[in-house]
């Protein structure tokens, strides 16, 4: 157990110290009891992946990070500082994207920005930049409904990196787009924050997309769900497509599918 | 290799809207000429009747009917006196409505303290009150702006609640996530995700605000097409009398078909959003 500690101590620190902090959290909607005792921390230059079946609460886990839901019990800190509300540095990518419709793509990118007061100049200068980042290029006139799932959701990423956030939150990003565009914008979203790593959180329910994003993998398990395991990737970056053609991606995939299956077969048991 | 034909469907002669067309016109035909026929047959000669309209059009839109009281001005004086109480009151009615549907669908207080006299208000046929006007603004213009004002008011009150209060609730977690101050919130984002609410309460607050403006001259006889209709109507000049009716219905259209463009050229998104 020591070991293990003393390994998270290492790897946090090797990631620049941590960023996100928390202790003790335990979530509950009125009677029922979500998840508890969960303790994380997340690196300054670390992508940490949650996964667990579906009604773990790992989208309840995200919101208590951003102070959008106040935790029933624990804390979380950013920067050494208690989240009792959206913090200054915080970024989210929603599923549902979250684009607001009577906004064109620029116009959304640059919300962010908006609120924090930014001057007009800036924006003019930054909007472009974090539109081309994400290959919206020409679209920055078009509105929502005339996108696609994923250009939707690029629209979506650069408006959270537009404020250059120190904590991004994931929150399933691809989980309401189609297979193809979700491997594309899976690389895509490697290529960017690989190139200027910040602290993320990567919500999911695809092991691969866990695997192959996370540094390490946290794996929710019970109900109300506690941390079951939390899994070293230990692949090196930068990752690409053949990092999913590697044993070692194909161990880590393996080793988390185990955790959750037994959870799978342990619900089914119950159920009988 | 056997080649395989496919039959398509033979092009129609019409185009289905040149169809729709005339089958409109054909129908509108067939009701005008079952009144005229109905009119003449069973009717006495002073009821009024599509061909008796039709001779006193010309005499009524140029201004050349006389005007029967000193009450009643020229047509076109009384269409413009109605279309002005309507688009003043429409103004200050559809203001405060987006305020007050605002503020109910974002404080609790304003909901809880609001709501059943806001939706009472717009159950009861708000003309009712307009003895209680005259009493406070006598027979007089104030006392038809008010009664439009509140005729506007209500729908587009209940309305734009209706849709903060359907807000989607990620809106208002990008709104907590960049910081967004309430006003950004109200109006930034309330606002504008209502619009469909409120441009079905603006199609309802236009009708009510012709309504209410038209009765209001009737009853308090003051100027306007309300009055004309009820002046030519009591000596007899029932064909003059429709004619402002017609005009009636034609401003009724205008309204709804300006609505309908200025939103399809301002708001390119709606009603793409629910994809």
């Amino acid at each position: 157990m020591t070991s293990a500690a003393q390994d998270v101590a290492a790897a946090v620190a090797e990631t620049g110290g941590a960023r996100i902090q928390i202790e003790g959290l335990a979530m509950q909607f009125g009677e029922l009891r979500v998840f508890e005792g969960i303790d994380l921390e997340v690196g300054r230059r670390e992508c940490v992946s949650i996964v667990g079946p579906s009604g773990c609460g790992k989208t309840t886990l995200l919101r208590n990070i951003d102070g959008l839901l106040r935790p029933a019990e624990g804390v979380v800190r950013i920067n050494g500082a208690p989240v009792t509300s959206p913090p200054k540095g915080v970024a989210v990518v929603f599923q549902m994207f979250g684009l607001f419709p009577w906004k064109t793509v620029f116009e959304n990118v640059a919300y962010g920005l908006r609120m924090a007061g930014t001057s007009k100049e800036q924006i003019r200068e930054k909007v472009p930049y974090y539109i081309e980042l994400v290959g919206l290029n020409g679209f920055d006139k078009a509105y929502p409904y005339q996108l696609s799932g994923g250009m939707q959701q690029r629209t979506g990423l650069a408006r959270a990196l537009a404020v250059e956030p120190e904590v991004l939150l994931m929150d399933e990003p691809f989980a309401s787009i189609d297979a193809q565009t979700r491997e594309i914008l899976q690389f895509e979203l490697l290529r960017i924050w690989e190139s200027r790593p910040t602290s993320m959180v990567f919500v999911t329910h695809s092991i691969e997309e866990a695997v192959l994003m996370g540094d390490r993998v946290v794996v929710l398990h019970g109900r109300p769900s506690s941390v079951r395991e939390v899994i070293e990737v230990g692949l090196p970056r930068p990752r690409s497509r053949e990092t999913l053609a590697t044993d070692r991606f194909a161990e880590v995939r393996e080793h988390v599918w185990s955790e959750l299956m037994q959870e799978a077969r342990q619900a089914e048991r119950e159920l009988q | 290799m056997t080649a395989v034909t496919v039959r398509m469907p033979r092009t129609r002669e019409l185009s289905p809207r040149w169809e729709v067309f005339m089958l409109r016109l054909g129908a509108g035909l067939v009701l005008l000429g079952l009144w005229e026929g109905l009119v003449t047959w069973l009717s006495p000669s002073y009821i009024t009747r599509p061909s008796g309209i039709a001779r006193v059009f010309w005499e009524v839109v140029s201004n050349r009917s006389t005007p029967l009281t000193q009450l009643s001005g020229s047509f076109w004086f009384d269409v413009q006196t109605t279309l002005v109480a309507v688009f003043e009151g429409l103004a200050i009615g559809v203001t405060l409505g987006v305020i007050v549907g605002l503020a109910m669908g974002r404080l609790a207080t304003v909901e809880w303290a609001l709501k059943y006299y806001v939706g009472a208000l717009f159950a009861m046929p708000v003309i009712a009150i307009l003895p209680l006007m005259t009493l406070w603004f006598g027979y007089t213009s104030t006392a038809r702006l008010w009664i439009v004002v509140i005729g506007a008011f209500l729908p587009v009150a209940l309305n734009v609640y209706e849709g903060v209060r359907k807000l989607p609730v990620t809106y208002l977690e990008v709104a907590r996530t960049y910081h967004a101050r309430w006003w950004n919130v109200w109006f930034g984002i309330a606002l504008p995700a209502s619009l469909p609410y409120l441009l079905a309460g603006l199609r309802l607050a236009a009708g009510r605000a012709l309504v209410a403006a038209v009765v209001a001259e009737y009853l308090l006889a003051i100027k306007g097409l309300g009055f004309f209709i009820r002046s030519d109507t009591q000596s007899f000049h029932q064909n003059q009398a429709m004619v402002a009716v017609i005009m009636l219905a034609l401003i009724g259209i205008a309204i709804n078909t300006t609505i309908d463009a200025a939103t399809r050229h301002f708001l390119p998104w709606f009603r793409r959003e629910g994809r």
